[in-house]
């Protein structure tokens, strides 16, 4: 399998670059919109438990006086039960209400999305470089490894491994499992800058004044594939959020009663026609946060890796 | 040329004998029993001690692997007597839900999910290529902007939220569409058009997205290339240069995201079928996942990978045809 | 049947806005006794919608889901018995095809009558109508219906009742008919007469010949495993298509004699099962009955979800079965084991339990019954009594001062178990369990691992929700199965998930199978039910209904109280066949 590879960013450490990045991107409307909006549901995530508090239910309190049974449960009152009692209305059946729910389940989406990029980036910088520093062996096995991971039709074996898994945390293994078929993506971005940063000047320069690898990949390779490695960070977000979503509406994910923003719309969607608010809420918080984490992601690139379109 | 394929060939076959190992594995510690499942509520010892052994579930793992495996190539036998069942090349043995040759139901299921992906495909490359050329062609105006602000927008919009959205605008309240419902194409091709529309409208909309703005930043790069500037230079219609050398040295990218797109697409698109009810190859291993249906989940993970493996192999050797300096 | 209702249900259906509701789902129980409104969901209940039908025509049943098993020896699900039974296969002796309770009537079908007894109640012999004849035109023979409980037994062919396994005789180590071996214990002197020889009296064993176990297989068209996709009929219909998991194609089998089947009226000369459609699109469709959807059933029931569409409509009321499933709901405690050793423990749970909320989240009071007693109101005739007396809501002060009396005031943790679909009652059992201070973790697992999951009695969680539903109207199949000790296995246990073991009931469910008079025996089983109650091995909590709307252009259709509220498929057909489209 080939790959194009992105030719070099020719990013150097220094602080002159990443100022002049920063300057660029705050130029942009998309971004500080994209900005704020993350931080908006990241602080919403971080206190979830306060804000819940604030509006007085806790996300697993059951309100039968605000469903009519007779009805299958649908919340009283309009647009989903919307009141100054429930804030952004119940839940059908249980009466839960709808705000304490969606702020867990912020927590929960982007808990998992974020921990499994992090393991993804992690484990993918760290198998790019390690390829195509040290080529030859190391470089003929890992790609190999990758090549395998990414036959994997990785959407159903998730499903599989979640649905044999139960006696063990469902969001830890919701993460690992996202992350175990995320890393060869970053890996082959970063094996490619590697490799065109090997042989220059300064990283010669600094073999031959007797450095060992360690110190040559950590101080002259890591912040040359700095750049690129961000951009692609905040670019498989919205992909790790989304898998995350798949998964819980697939009915695989997340335990009741707790709360993810693809469990959900898994649940929402039987009610979409007889209580659209309840539908529409998570799918607009989903929706907006992916948006998000893609503007911010798309402007990064542009500014921080800006040939590397086609990665 | 010819041995590279051959070697790549080989490849693929490691690579998918790996993959059922994995999944082999992973499903020896599911905690469903397939044969309790089988045995029904009430269930004797001695009953499901004969139904595993029925089943070949008493055999330790690398012996069931190893049947599986060799049975694929020699076909294989399964129960006795006036019950046996066999099939022959290729084998991938049988359903414990209907005793179903697992070939049989994927080659079954194949032609739902082959018309979804291939009629998908078609759409979102109509309409991301032309959004994408579009855009690059007015870089940097109005047009270019709000083509790619509605893609990116496109592209986060949740599947289910699009799907749910197409089937009550066009289906309960315009009435234009009718409830999707497989129609094999040889029977009606108008009907297994319609029906299809909205699946192939909800996939389109997600993918288009990427499409788009995949083919804009190459075209944009292409467009500056100088051989693009002298055809240009030389006289010859704009339409011309775009179509016949733009977009054909912009193609390499997308090539490969098709190739990737359509290879994990064929093998079923599970959440878009389960949503629309379409009796796909996802809808069956979700199916077999709820019922513990062994056979047909390793048959369907196989199935699955070895369209990707041979998608990134067709994807590699289609490079040589488009772009003329890649050589094997 | 009763009609269960709530007084300001009358109020809700006026004004479907109103928050006249509040009332009903607040503190009074909607589950109780009120008298004077009407639950909507049941006022087609006994009686048939859409009158006489017609012949002929193409009824359509809209399914999300395949048939587990058309395989007569095979077929153990309520709705699929009614399938297979009323329209591909005769058994020996059925169900009469009425509304209401007169279905639990059995009348012969194969058999010339119900079978006569010798041997104190251990020989039973039948003896066939003639004339009866397969698809191709051959004879049904007594060797048939022999030859199929035979095939019941092979672990070729699993899923099927075990009650042949139950109580023939000398079936030890028997395994199907495949190898060439017969069953001694069931003779056939000729043709139309079959005898079983049974290991116990069992004054009911025509109750268990309704089971497709008892339908005849010839054994030329016998193709074991896949005689599933092909069952050979001795119905009014034979299959002419199965695209297994997409469609099944009935048409007529002429040679099917309506002289010698008072059960079946096999009014349209098609019936198509579209299958693996979504569940929200069936409702749907079967809600607007369009175009060939008005000559169209739906296979499963209405969804909780579509309730707020069909309720408040009278027009789409009207055409509303919601027949009793005539299965209890409970939470089943493990009694071996701590906490729940201590009955006062189990007490508290019966208390705590919300049984309103654990019904709105399974659909409401519309689609289900709260219950107050193990079984079901048929085996009451009618109508459970409410021995305990704890309010729909449950008693939380009550559990608490159980709780203290057990020492637990302080509560404790615990775990439970459902079937995937069970999760939102799972989770309105968590909510009121919680407020007397126990903390409940749900585990869900899928329905193909359910049972073998909570059926291994080691590794289980001390909590399971699971249902049980009589065979046939007899308290001998429910309460045996469910709370007699001896039946106990460690692995791959069934029914006494509570896995109770007590000596005096245990003895009195003895002197009751042996008593010859049945309605002594009825009245005997429904005092035990209330002393069982009483030690609190399990939690009765609801009896769910089988709403199906029918489309407008279907007629002869009601829910068969003995085929869990399924359509007869004996009697529906449509009222203008010209209507339906082929």
């Amino acid at each position: 399998m080939t790959t194009i590879t992105p030719p070099a960013a020719g990013v150097p450490s220094g602080s002159g670059p990443w100022r002049l990045a920063r300057t660029e991107l705050g130029r942009r409307a998309s971004v500080r919109i994209s900005l704020l909006v993350v931080a908006l549901f990241l602080l919403m995530a971080a206190g979830a438990p306060l804000l819940s508090s604030l509006a007085g239910w806790t996300p697993e309190e059951f309100d039968k006086s605000a469903v009519d049974p007779y009805l299958g449960g649908q919340p009283l009152g309009p647009l989903g039960g919307i009141s100054a009692d429930h804030w952004l209305g119940v839940e059908p059946v249980t009466g839960r209400d709808l705000f304490a729910r969606v702020v867990h389940g912020a927590q929960v989406s982007l808990l998992i999305a974020l921990t499994a990029t992090a393991i993804v980036v992690v484990a993918g910088t760290a198998a790019g470089i390690a390829a195509g520093y040290f080529g030859g062996r190391t470089d003929t096995v890992l790609s190999r490894l990758m090549d395998l991971t990414m036959s994997f039709p990785s959407l159903i074996f998730m499903i599989a491994m979640m649905s044999v898994a139960k006696d063990v945390n469902r969001i830890v293994l919701m993460t690992a499992v996202i992350g175990l078929f995320g890393w060869p993506g970053i890996a082959r971005v970063v094996r490619g800058q590697t490799l065109s940063l090997k042989h220059r000047e300064y990283v010669d320069a600094a073999r031959v004044s007797g450095s060992g690898p360690w110190r040559i990949l950590t101080r002259d390779i890591l912040p040359g594939v700095l750049g690129p490695v961000i951009a692609y960070t905040t670019l498989i977000i919205p992909g790790m959020i989304a898998t995350e979503a798949a998964l819980s509406y697939l009915g695989v994910g997340v335990r009741p009663p707790t709360p993810s923003w693809g469990q959900m719309i898994a649940e929402s969607v039987a009610f979409y026609d007889t209580d659209p608010m309840y539908f529409v809420i998570p799918s607009t918080c989903l929706f907006l946060t992916v948006l998000a984490f893609t503007l911010l992601g798309d402007a990064l690139r542009d500014v921080l890796d800006p040939r590397s379109g086609r990665a | 040329m010819i041995l590279y394929i051959g070697r790549r060939l080989l490849g693929v076959i490691g690579v998918l004998i790996a993959i059922a190992a994995v999944t082999f594995t992973i499903f020896y510690v599911l905690p469903s029993d397939p044969a309790a499942a089988a045995c029904g509520k009430s269930c004797s010892t001695e009953r499901l001690t004969a139904i595993r052994a029925h089943m070949g579930l008493d055999q330790p793992l690398w012996r069931q692997f190893a049947d599986f495996v060799t049975g694929i190539f020699t076909g294989r036998t399964v129960g006795s007597g006036q019950y046996a069942l066999h099939c022959d090349f290729p084998c991938l043995g049988y359903s414990y839900e209907n005793s179903q040759a697992v070939w049989d139901l994927l080659m079954d299921r194949l032609p739902v999910s082959a018309s979804l992906a291939l009629g998908a495909a078609v759409l979102w490359l109509l309409l991301g290529l032309t959004a994408g050329v579009t855009a690059a062609l007015h870089k940097d105006t109005l047009t270019d902007r709000a083509l790619m602000v509605g893609a990116v927008a496109a592209a986060s919009l949740p599947v289910y939220f699009t799907s749910m959205m197409l089937i009550y605008g066009l289906i309960r309240v315009a009435g234009l569409l009718p409830y999707p419902q497989y129609v094999p194409f040889g029977h009606d091709p108008l009907d297994w058009a319609s029906n299809l529309l909205l699946p192939w409208l909800a996939l389109a909309v997600l993918y288009a997205a990427m499409y788009a703005r995949q083919s804009r930043n190459s075209m944009i790069e292409t467009m500056a290339e100088p051989y693009i500037r002298t055809a240009r230079a030389k006289g010859l219609p704009r339409r011309t240069v775009v179509v016949k050398h733009g977009l054909r040295a912009g193609m390499t990218p997308i090539l490969t995201l098709f190739g990737m797109d359509l290879g994990g697409l064929l093998a079923g698109a599970v959440i878009t079928e389960s949503i629309f009810g379409l009796p796909g190859i996802g809808r069956l291993f979700y199916g077999a996942l709820s019922t513990g249906d062994q056979p047909v989940i390793l048959g369907v993970t196989l199935l699955a990978a070895a369209f990707i493996v041979v998608a990134n192999l067709a994807v590699d050797l289609l490079y040589a045809v488009v772009d003329p300096r890649v050589r094997y | 049947m009763n009609k269960r209702t709530c007084t300001a249900l009358a109020a809700v259906l006026a004004a479907p806005l109103a928050l006249g509701a509040a009332g009903c789902s607040g503190g009074k129980q909607a589950g109780g006794d009120g008298r004077n409104g009407k639950n909507p969901a049941v006022a087609g209940e006994g009686s048939v919608i859409g009158g006489t039908p017609q012949k002929g025509g193409t009824l359509t049943v809209l399914s999300n889901q395949d048939f587990t098993h058309l395989d007569p020896a095979r077929n153990w699900v309520m709705s699929e018995m009614d399938f297979g039974t009323r329209l591909l296969y005769r058994t020996l002796v059925t169900y009469k095809s009425a509304p209401g309770t007169p279905g639990n009537q059995l009348v012969p079908d194969l058999a010339t009558d119900l079978g006569t007894s010798s041997n104190g109640a251990r020989t039973w012999t039948f003896h066939l109508k003639k004339g009866v004849q397969y698809e191709d035109g051959s004879p049904v023979t007594a060797r048939d219906v022999k030859y199929n409980v035979e095939r019941s037994f092979s672990p070729d062919l699993p899923g099927g009742a075990d009650y042949a396994a139950r109580y023939l005789s000398g079936v030890e180590g028997y395994r199907g008919p495949a190898q060439g071996k017969h069953l001694d214990s069931v003779r056939t002197p000729d043709d139309h007469t079959i005898v079983f020889e049974l290991n116990k009296p069992f004054a009911e064993f025509p109750s268990a010949t309704v089971m497709p176990t008892f339908a005849p297989v010839p054994q030329g068209q016998d193709k074991g495993p896949r005689y599933d996709n092909r069952p050979f009929s001795s119905g009014p219909y034979k299959i002419d298509s199965y695209d297994r998991g997409k469609k099944l194609v009935l048409v007529r089998n002429d040679k099917w004699d309506p002289k010698t089947d008072e059960v079946r009226k096999a009014h349209p000369d098609k019936l198509v099962v579209l299958m693996g459609l979504k569940a929200n699109q069936i409702d749907d469709r079967m809600i607007a009955s369009q175009g060939a959807d008005a000559s169209a059933v739906p296979w499963y029931a209405l969804r909780p979800e579509s309730a707020a569409k069909v309720l408040p409509r009278a027009e789409v009321r009207k055409r509303l079965l919601a027949e009793s499933q005539n299965c209890t709901d409970m939470v089943q405690m493990h009694t071996g084991r701590a906490p729940f050793d201590n009955v006062k423990v189990r007490r508290a749970v019966q208390y705590a339990l919300d049984r309103d909320a654990v019904l709105t989240a399974s659909g409401g009071p519309a689609f289900n019954d709260p219950s107050t007693a193990y079984m079901p109101a048929a085996l009451f005739g009618g109508r459970q009594p409410d021995t305990l007396k704890i309010p729909a809501t449950g008693d939380v002060e009550k559990a608490k001062q159980l709780l203290k009396e057990a020492g637990k005031q302080d509560g404790f943790s615990t775990k439970i178990t459902v079937s995937s679909g069970d999760k939102g009652r799972a989770e309105a059992i968590q909510q009121s369990l919680a407020k007397a201070g126990i903390k409940v973790t749900i585990e869900t697992v899928d329905p193909s691992a359910f049972y073998a999951t909570i059926g291994d009695t080691k590794n289980r969680t001390d909590m399971v929700y699971t249902g049980w539903c009589p065979d046939y109207p007899s308290g001998s199949t429910f309460l045996p199965f469910v709370f007699d000790g001896r039946f106990i296995k460690e692995k791959g246990n069934s029914g006494n998930h509570s896995l109770f073991r007590d000596t005096a009931t245990m003895k009195r469910m003895d002197e009751i199978a042996a008593m010859t008079d049945a309605k002594q025996a009825g009245r005997a089983w429904q005092r035990l039910d209330g002393d069982i109650l009483a030690k609190a091995p399990a939690v009765p909590v609801l009896i769910r209904r089988w709403p199906l709307v029918l489309g407008t252009n279907i007629a002869g259709a009601y829910g068969h109280t003995s085929f869990g509220g399924q359509i007869d498929y004996a009697t529906v057909g449509l009222k203008d066949p010209a209507k339906s489209q082929g």
